[in-house]
Order: C-alpha cells, then sequence, then structure tokens
C-alpha cells in the first residue's frame, strides 16, 4: 500500500483544515512540499529506543578489555566489566549480556563514534534535550523535538493515528521541566507534540472511553453531543475557524476511539506466547507497543528505558550490577521487535534507532580533551563492587544503533580507541549528521525549515546537518 | 518611491547590455578565494545595499533580488547574473562601476572591491542561496515618540467615548459600522471572562439584564475591574507567561530561576502603576529579581543565551515590542538592531564587562553600554549595576518613550479584541491598522499615570468592543480590516475555572502563596483558581505554555492532542464525575436541572430542542453518567470554550 504523504492529506483536508492550518501555523520557508522538496524516502516511519541516563558503550556495543571485578584492582585498568561476545556479523562483538541483539546484528547498522555536544557540566536532559532538538538550550524560541518535526512536516501515516507518540517517560520523577522542555513541539505548535503514553501495558486507557464508560455510552454522549452544537445559537452565526478547528478536533478524537487502530494501542489484544517475549518491563511492553502501533500506521515513536536521576542507565554507582539488571530488560525486546518487524514486512520502510545522550566511562567526565567538572568520585583502587563500572559521563564516543529504513545491514561505522580514553578515532558523527540521516531516510532535506518570528529555524542546526550516505544500503 | 528616482534607476538599467571591455575600463575586482558563506558573506551585502530599490514591494528596472530565482531571473535588462561566471554577469559590471554612467548601488555607498570579490565568487560558485530565505527590504523603525492625535468630532461620531470617534471616519471608510452592539448577556460574559476570567453566575447575569440603569455596562466593567483578587488572579497566568514566571520551571535544579509570583499578585492587585511595575522589574526591586535573573542552566550556555542577554532579550520583547533575539548572536538580518545594540544594552545587566561574541566566538571587544535609543539618554558605563538599571528604568519610563506605553496598550487591545491593532504583538516596529488609535490610547496611558485599568475600562466601555464577534479571517497584518471582536478561544486556566464553576468542585490547594490584595468583591468568592495550580495534562493540552520562553500570546487552534486529553483525559473525566455527583445531589427534576446547567455554563435558557435533546441525554433517572455526558457536551461546545 503506498503511504499517504503529506500532500494526499492536504488534498484529502477540508478548507477549514487549510485555513486553520494557514492561520495556526509557522509558514514554511518553501512555498508547498512538494516532490522537489522531499527526497526519495527510504522509510516511513521511525522508532526511537532511548536509553535514558548515558548508555556505556564499552559495556554495550563496543567492548573492549575485559577486567572481572576482584578488591584492589586498579579503576584506571578498567575499561570494561562483561566479556565480550560475538554477534551475527564477523568484526562486531558485543559486550555479555546482549545475545538476542547480537543475533540481529546483521539486519543492521552499528555506529560507534557519535560524540555528543560539548555543554559543559553535565546534566542530561539538556543532552537530551540537544540529542531531540538538534539545538543545545537554552534556545531563544522553542526548539521543536524530532518527532514534532517529522510529524509537522510529514503528517501522520494514518489519518487517526497521532503522528507523534511518547512511550514510557514520566514527568514527575525527576527533572520533570527539563525534560518538558524538549518533549513538546516548540514553535510548530502543540498540534504536532507528543501523544504521551507513559505506561505502556495501560496505553490502551489513552484511546478508549474514560474509565467505567461503555462503548455504546461513548457512542451515545458523541451523537448527543453532535445533535446539541448544532441546535446552539452560534451554529447560526456562519462558520468561524475557531469553531471549526474544535469541532474537528473533537471529532478527530472521536475517530480515534472508536477506529480500529485503537486495538493496536490494547497489550491484551497480542498473543501471550509473542507478549511474553517482550515483557521485561515498561520498555519492553513499550517495544511490544511500538511493533503494534507501526503496523496500524504510527509515524514517529520514541520508546525509553525512563530517564530518571541515577536511575538505570545513569548509573553513579554499581554501575556493573546496575546493567547486569538492565540488560535483560533491553536485550530481547529489541531482538523481538526487529524480527516481528522483519516478518511482518515493515522492517525495510522503518528506521529504528537506539541511542542515548552519551556514554559513560570509569574515568573521564566529558571529553578527553576537554574534559569538565567531574560528579563522581572514583577510588584509585577498587575495592568494593559499588564502584566497579562505568560511573562517570563520557561524551566523545557513543553507539547508535540502527535497523531498517534503508540503512546497511550488518555494518559498522566508526572507531574508537582499544585503549582509555577509548575515544572516536574515526568517522566521528555528531547530532546535526545523526538527524540529517534520519531526516534524509524519511525524504526530508537538512535544510527544510519553516519561519518564525521572521527567522528561519532548521530540522538540523543552521540546516547544514550532512546525511551520512555510507550509512545507507 | 519618488518619480525622479524611478527615472534614474529606469535610464540606468533600462535596455542595458554589458559593455565591451574597453582598454581603459577599470579591471574587475578578483574573486575571493574561498567558499562563500551566503547567509553570513552575500546577505548582509544584498540587504545593505540593494533591499531599497530591489527587494518588497520595489522592484526598480523590473529587478529583485528577494529570491535565488529573481536574482537569475533578472530585471528589464535581462539576465543579471551568469551562473558560473561572474565576469560576464552584468551584476558585476554594475557594482564594479564598469560603466560611469551605470553603477549600483544607484544610491548610497558603492560597493568595496572585497564585496565585489565576494559577489563575484558567490556567482562562480554557483550562485548558493540560503533555502528559503527571503531578501526583505529593510524594516522601517516605528516612530519612538508619543503622539496625540486630536479626536475626530463627538458629533460625527455619535459618540463622547474616544475610541468611538477615533474608530468612526476608520470603520466609515471600510463601510463597517459600529452601531449594532451585542446584547447584554453576551456582553457580560465577555466582560467577565476578560476582565477577571470567570463566567457570571445566572444570578448576577440576571441582575444585570434585569437592570434598567442607563449606563449599566460601564457600572458593571468599573466593579469587575474593582474586584482586584479575581481580576489579580486572572492577570496573573498573562504574566506569568510573558515573565517566564513559573511554580515548577526548568532551571530549579540549580536554583536557576526565582519566582516573582508574590511581587506579581501584589502589583496587580494593587493595580500599581504600568511604569512602576517596569521600573521593578527592570531594576529586580525585593520580589521582582527572578525577571531579569533569568534562567541558569547548568553548564556551558551559548553566550546568546547568558543570563544578562536573556534580559536585554526579554526586556526589549516584553515592554518595547522588539525583537533583539537575533542581534544578540550576530547583526540582525530582520531589523537593524546590531550585535553591539544587544550587547549595550544586556551589559547593563551584568556585574562585570560582558565580551561581545559573534555566533558564540568571542570577538576580543566590548560594546559600549547604551540603551536600544540613544536619543532618550544614556547609560553611564562607569557606574555600578544598581545605578545602570535605574538609569536603564528611566529611559524605559522615559516621557518621551512612546514605545513602552504603545507597546502595553497594544497587548491590552489584543487580548480584549482577539487581535492587536498592530500584529504580531511582539513587533511593534510593523504598521498598525490604525496610528491614531494605537497613538491616542498609548499617550492617553501615559496621561492617566500608566493606571492599566484605566485603559482596560475605555477599551471595554467602547462601542469597538461591544461589537459582534467576528471570524478571525486569514488577513495578514498588511491587509486587515478591523469589523468587530475577532473570536477567541477560553485560555486554559479560564476553561479550567469555567469547568470548576459548573460543577462546583475547585481544587483543594493552591501551589502558590499569594497575599492578600485588597478591592471590592464583584462576584461571590470561589475556590482555587487554575492560575495557582501548576501545570497538569490537561492545562497544558489547552495550551498553557511551560514558560521556558516569553509567550504573549496563547495559541488559538484547537489541537487533536487537547481534543483527546478532553475526551478521556483522567483529568477532566474525574472534575465531570465531581460535577456529576453535585448535580444529582441537588435532587432537582430534570428539566430544571437542564436549564441550571446552561444557564451556568452558558447563560442562557436551552431552547425547548435543546431542552429536549440534553433531557435524553440525562435520561429519565437524571443519573450522575447522565448527567456528566451533558456537562461533557456542554463544555465542549464551542459556545463554551468561544469567547463570542
Amino acid at each position: 500500500m503506498p503511504t499517504p504523504t503529506r500532500r494526499d492529506f492536504l488534498k484529502t483536508a477540508s478548507a477549514a483544515t487549510l485555513s486553520a492550518l494557514a492561520a495556526g501555523s509557522p509558514r514554511g520557508l518553501r512555498a508547498e512540499l512538494t516532490s522537489d522538496v522531499l527526497l526519495p524516502a527510504t522509510a516511513d516511519a521511525v522508532i526511537v529506543l532511548w536509553m535514558g541516563g548515558g548508555m556505556a558503550a564499552t559495556e554495550t556495543f563496543d567492548p573492549k578489555r575485559y577486567t572481572p571485578f576482584e578488591p584492589g584492582v586498579e579503576s584506571n585498568r578498567i575499561l570494561s566489566t562483561f566479556p565480550t561476545i560475538d554477534t551475527a556479523v564477523d568484526n562486531i562483538k558485543f559486550s555479555a549480556g546482549l545475545e538476542k541483539t547480537a543475533a540481529v546484528m546483521d539486519r543492521g547498522t552499528l555506529i560507534r563514534s557519535y560524540r555528543a555536544g560539548d555543554l559543559g557540566f553535565i546534566l542530561h536532559s539538556r543532552h537530551q534535550y540537544h540529542w531531540h532538538t538538534g539545538y543545545a538550550p537554552p534556545q531563544t524560541v522553542a526548539a521543536p523535538h524530532i518527532g514534532a518535526w517529522i510529524s509537522k512536516t510529514l503528517g501522520p501515516r494514518d489519518p487517526v493515528v497521532p503522528a507523534f507518540i511518547d512511550i514510557g517517560q514520566r514527568f514527575d520523577v525527576g527533572e520533570g521541566e527539563e525534560l518538558k522542555a524538549f518533549h513538546q513541539a516548540g514553535f510548530l505548535g502543540t498540534e504536532y507534540g507528543p501523544f504521551l503514553l507513559p505506561y505502556p501495558d495501560q496505553a490502551v486507557n489513552a484511546i478508549r472511553p474514560p474509565g467505567g464508560m461503555s462503548a455504546e455510552r461513548f457512542k451515545a454522549r458523541y451523537e448527543a453531543y453532535k445533535k446539541l452544537i448544532a441546535r446552539s445559537p452560534v451554529a447560526e452565526h456562519g462558520s468561524d475557524y475557531q469553531r471549526e478547528s474544535l469541532e474537528r478536533s473533537v471529532d478527530n478524537a472521536y475517530r480515534l476511539l472508536s477506529s480500529p487502530a485503537a486495538k493496536a494501542f490494547d497489550l491484551s489484544e497480542e498473543p501471550k506466547e509473542s507478549y511474553d517475549k517482550y515483557n521485561t518491563g515498561r520498555f519492553g511492553l513499550g517495544c511490544l507497543l511500538a511493533r503494534r502501533l507501526v503496523e496500524v500506521g504510527a509515524r514517529f515513536i520514541e520508546v525509553t528505558t525512563e530517564y530518571i536521576p541515577f536511575k538505570h542507565w545513569d548509573t553513579h554507582d554499581n554501575g556493573h550490577t546496575r546493567l547486569s539488571e538492565l540488560k535483560p530488560e533491553i536485550d530481547a525486546p529489541i531482538a523481538q521487535l526487529i524480527l516481528d518487524l522483519e516478518a511482518r514486512g515493515l522492517l525495510d520502510r522503518t528506521l529504528v534507532v537506539l541511542a542515548s545522550e552519551f556514554s559513560r566511562d570509569m574515568m573521564t567526565e566529558g571529553k578527553p580533551d576537554n574534559q569538565v567538572k567531574d560528579q563522581v568520585e572514583v577510588p584509585d583502587v577498587v575495592n568494593e563492587l559499588k564502584y566497579y563500572g562505568m560511573h562517570r559521563h563520557f561524551t566523545d564516543a557513543g553507539c547508535v544503533l540502527m535497523f531498517g529504513g534503508g540503512v546497511k545491514k550488518g555494518f559498522l561505522y566508526g572507531k574508537t580507541a582499544d585503549e582509555r580514553p577509548c575515544k572516536t578515532i574515526e568517522n566521528p558523527i555528531q547530532i546535526e549528521a545523526l538527524h540529517a540521516t534520519i531526516y534524509r531516510a524519511l525524504g526530508i532535506p537538512a535544510n527544510h525549515g519553516y519561519e518564525i518570528e521572521r527567522r528561519p529555524f532548521y530540522v538540523t542546526k543552521d540546516g547544514l546537518g550532512e546525511p551520512v550516505m555510507e550509512l545507507f544500503g | 518611491m519618488t518619480g525622479s528616482r524611478l527615472l534614474i534607476c529606469l535610464l540606468l538599467i533600462g535596455g542595458l547590455a554589458i559593455p565591451s571591455r574597453a582598454d581603459e575600463t577599470p579591471a574587475l575586482p578578483p574573486a575571493v578565494e574561498r567558499q562563500i558563506d551566503f547567509h553570513k558573506d552575500v546577505a548582509p551585502i544584498l540587504l545593505g545595499s540593494c533591499v531599497a530599490c530591489h527587494a518588497g514591494k520595489n522592484d526598480d528596472g523590473g529587478y529583485q533580488v528577494s529570491t535565488r530565482e529573481s536574482v537569475l531571473a533578472g530585471g528589464d535588462s535581462g539576465p543579471s547574473v551568469v551562473e558560473g561566471n561572474s565576469a560576464e554577469s552584468l551584476l558585476i559590471h554594475l557594482v564594479a562601476q564598469q560603466d560611469p554612467d551605470r553603477v549600483m548601488p544607484a544610491k548610497g555607498p558603492k560597493l568595496t572591491a572585497a564585496q565585489v570579490g565576494i559577489l563575484r565568487a558567490w556567482i562562480d560558485q554557483g550562485l548558493k542561496w540560503e533555502e528559503g530565505f527571503v531578501i526583505r527590504p529593510k524594516y522601517v523603525p516605528a516612530e519612538l515618540k508619543p503622539r496625540k492625535p486630536e479626536l475626530p468630532s463627538a458629533e460625527s461620531a455619535g459618540s463622547e467615548h474616544p475610541i468611538d470617534r477615533l474608530l468612526a471616519p476608520y470603520l466609515a471608510a471600510s463601510g463597517h459600522s459600529s452601531t449594532e452592539q451585542v446584547d447584554d448577556r453576551t456582553f457580560a460574559r465577555r466582560a467577565y471572562l476578560d476582565v477577571i476570567g470567570l463566567l457570571p453566575s445566572p444570578e448576577d447575569l440576571n441582575a444585570f439584564c434585569a437592570d434598567s440603569a442607563p449606563g449599566k455596562r460601564a457600572m458593571l466593567v468599573e466593579r469587575l475591574l474593582a474586584d482586584r483578587k479575581q481580576y489579580a488572579t486572572h492577570w496573573l497566568s498573562f504574566w506569568n507567561d510573558a515573565l517566564r514566571n513559573d511554580y515548577q520551571g526548568t532551571g530549579y535544579i540549580d536554583g536557576g530561576r526565582q519566582q516573582v509570583s508574590q511581587w506579581l499578585f501584589t502589583a496587580l492587585g494593587e493595580n500599581k502603576p504600568y511604569h512602576q511595575f517596569v521600573r521593578e522589574l527592570v531594576t529586580g526591586a525585593p520580589g521582582a529579581e527572578g525577571f531579569i535573573k533569568g534562567i541558569t542552566w547548568r553548564g556551558v550556555v551559548n553566550a546568546s543565551q547568558v543570563p544578562e542577554m536573556q534580559a536585554a532579550q526579554n526586556v526589549s520583547q516584553v515592554f518595547l515590542g522588539v525583537n533583539l533575539k537575533c542581534a544578540s548572536c550576530h547583526d540582525s538580518f530582520i531589523n537593524d538592531w546590531t550585535l553591539h545594540d544587544a550587547y549595550g544594552l544586556a551589559g547593563v545587566f551584568a556585574e562585570s564587562q560582558l565580551e561581545v561574541h559573534r555566533c558564540d566566538q568571542p570577538k576580543g571587544e566590548y560594546a559600549p553600554l547604551k540603551f536600544l535609543y540613544p536619543e532618550l539618554g544614556t547609560i553611564d558605563s562607569q557606574g555600578n549595576r544598581e545605578m545602570r538599571l535605574q538609569q536603564l528604568a528611566d529611559l524605559l519610563t522615559h516621557e518621551q518613550n512612546g514605545r513602552l506605553a504603545r507597546t502595553i496598550v497594544n497587548r491590552l487591545w489584543g487580548k480584549f479584541l482577539g487581535r492587536g491593532i498592530i500584529e504580531p504583538v511582539d513587533d511593534m516596529d510593523n504598521t498598525p491598522w490604525n496610528a491614531d488609535l494605537l497613538d491616542w490610547l498609548a499617550v492617553d496611558l501615559a496621561e492617566h499615570g500608566y493606571d492599566l485599568t484605566h485603559t482596560l475600562g475605555l477599551i471595554l466601555t467602547s462601542r469597538a468592543y461591544q461589537m459582534p464577534a467576528v471570524d478571525r479571517g486569514d488577513r495578514d497584518a498588511e491587509t486587515f480590516i478591523f469589523h468587530g471582536p475577532v473570536v477567541k478561544r477560553l485560555t486554559a486556566e479560564q476553561f479550567s475555572d469555567a469547568l470548576s464553576q459548573i460543577t462546583h468542585h475547585w481544587p483543594e490547594k493552591a501551589d502558590v502563596e499569594l497575599p492578600q490584595v485588597g478591592g471590592e468583591p464583584a462576584v461571590k468568592d470561589v475556590g482555587v483558581r487554575a492560575a495557582l495550580k501548576v501545570s497538569n495534562p490537561l492545562v497544558t493540552a489547552m495550551g498553557r505554555p511551560n514558560r521556558e520562553q516569553v509567550v504573549t500570546s496563547r495559541p488559538q487552534t484547537a489541537t487533536t492532542l487537547e481534543a483527546l486529553e478532553l475526551t478521556n483525559g483522567q483529568t477532566l473525566a474525574d472534575q465531570l464525575a465531581k460535577g456529576g455527583a453535585y448535580w444529582q445531589s441537588q435532587g432537582v427534576e430534570r428539566d430544571q436541572l437542564v436549564q441550571s446547567l446552561y444557564r451556568e455554563a452558558l447563560g442562557r435558557d436551552p431552547r425547548p430542542e435543546e431542552q429536549a435533546d440534553a433531557e435524553t441525554l440525562i435520561g429519565p433517572a437524571a443519573t450522575a453518567e447522565g448527567i456528566q455526558d451533558l456537562l461533557w457536551s456542554i463544555i465542549m461546545s464551542p459556545e463554551f470554550q468561544l469567547v463570542y
């Protein structure tokens, strides 16, 4: 089935929609999104798997020499706290605990040279803002999340499914305001903002009638509403754009809630055997939900392990122990997601991107040549298990894993040094290029943008992001 | 454009062909040998030397430099450039003064050899253009001084009211009239929502409609403005957005933000004169320090976003409708403000000298301190910070600074009439649709001791405010014609409060502690209002911003995400359940229940067919569920969510 484009959406949209778009939205830098603007796409949908909190590369997808724990071991000797394992690709090794993902590595591309921004004294949520918007905070205009850019530019894939869905992040678990600052559509307008589903197993609540309301009652309420507004005196005023905008939004919401696509939000509809494969916790179920949503036409989905200060990947202590618990949570669901998408014929047109705001290291805070203020005490010699792990924030080399959506299969890009500080030594890639690559897969030029306050604002900083074409098959 | 200049331009360009190179012709300056950056190298030349005659509305010689296409297309004398070959390009011959009779720019300084070299390299390198960028004519700064136009005659306007008098000729000229006025109910609903942000209760509304006193509308306006507590609570949200004052908000992790809530609420409650209000915010008076303190993020921040620069940007935007954001990084392309203007102002807020950075790169230089409008006076670079801030406040509130008052009266007009006299309201150099109205209101505000409630009262009692509401339409600032207030959406806070009113259920506890203010209550006191609560998913979906940036107008478009939140969100569902229980507990008959709900929510009785449909929805037993569903249908209706 050909994927509906934004142009199709515009063609079918009512005149009222168009006037609303014109009146309420920032002006595109080009008169119209035409095929001259959009490039040939290799992907129609994107799933970002977000390892919030700083995923240590040497403990996951870029393992180095393994130093087992024993009291008295020198901190500076420790590069990896897990042994190395093989993957389905000869020249790519992973860290132990990621066997299932290793087995599907032949479907994807691994980048080991992601260089995070130089934002000074580390604050996770700032780096996450930078990763997600391509702009370092603070900004003078509210920079949109990559999901919002995509939602605005391409529109929904299926008109009833929200174009930007965010799974797993709550905002009351620490740095909530900082997280909210980028989980938004910014100047593009709230229409393009995230549909938030913090609890995948409760996602169905977001698209079904409010608690306790039967489908019949829900339908009756909507029908009564339509009748009542038609009888209201303001209906005789003649048309006004605000009224149409309001009525249309309610109709859209009703359409989603009563559409077959709504079933995708309901994980209880998944066969038990399959559900169990994903059920490692909220992240695992988030991956399942993402797959189900892509199947019904979602455009951009982010699933996060959830950023909570000092939790999950944010290992300020007990790094090794924590990762021993965390890896099983992510390994099976990621692999299953790739296999399921492939089995359904969706992987070719769905770009899956696993990423984190930066990496971690035992010794270096920031970059080797641009160190920043330490936040974690690291003893010279490790005597207790709690000091065994990557506890500092390392921004010089992180891993990004990509599957499907036109990227090469079994491909390795970028290289890091085998000895500390394990910096990027080949093909460094920064957020502008990474974003440009994701946009390129979707057919969006890196210099696409909109005008706000009479200035141009682009999907990549200054419109200058260069996609890494080498990553495409 | 004057006729003579047009003639000169035509003579210069019309029928031109590239002259053959005679021996005595000076050599073309060489193309510079480096990669040309359109934004940094070329745009400034086009903007500096060409736009006056060849952009925007001007196309002298049939030629524009607005877009790459227009440059390639050339003018009356044919293509202006040969892509990849600057030596053969007419543009280069003209700017390089190859023919003394035909030199461009026709007016102003000629291009330097270096500039010609840049243009040559640009053409040779394929005429790269920044996608979508349009070269626009230099903007024209608005007049700074106050101006008080003479009021047109009261007689021909048929009204003593100054706004009516000012608008009578305007409306007549555009074929509109302000004689049609909305009925009492519509007027009261508008006024309650606009002044205090609440729905009128059915009792208050009936009493107002039944009142036969002439001038009762003016009396209502006066009463509402005197209810300082509700007035201040309502306007708190507007100012919280503008001043980035949030009860949570980014930056708290390192103590990077400071609230001004108590100060602000008191200032609104006491109706602090606006020039004093501005002075206290700009000088960081006790309790008001947070505004110029800005937001401090942990780590390294772009030079254009350091707290001092935030202060410069925000003071300019909020109080003067000046956009200094571009200029805080580089000389602006969209207006005349320069990097030095921005640093000159930012430096006023700095404890120590601020080094000028261009695009985040240190320049090794320092800008002399100055106000944006130096004609009003100077700021003493030698003075300490406190003294400088006082000087800045003096200049902002200087009697010759008409812009301070124009900016705020335009905002107030925009809040009430749905659209400013100038739009966008943060860009006060744009052309007003009625300069006399704007200028008069501004001077009038100053003459009344900067009493904002005076201006509010004046607007609310004008015929313009009482005209029937009109569609927002899609006219831009240049073609807009005023013919009545524009339909507005309830803000997130108005909606939440109205919901609390009709469900008789208010939040239990405020998230911010505010002082008592005086005044005469105009309405029965209500519970904890939405302005005093931190954001929840409902108000976020309804458009309350996260106050990361200055926001001075809320979104006017309803969104699907918001409708989803309103269709099945928990916040609303809980509220409706409370409302259903309340109304059921009243033990009234079904027909009365429908009437009461319509009166409370919409300020009117249901029509017979509405009554019938509503009763069907509630069901014969008037269950809590049935009542909830009717409540939902009402609050989702345009009549409830919009202000007509």
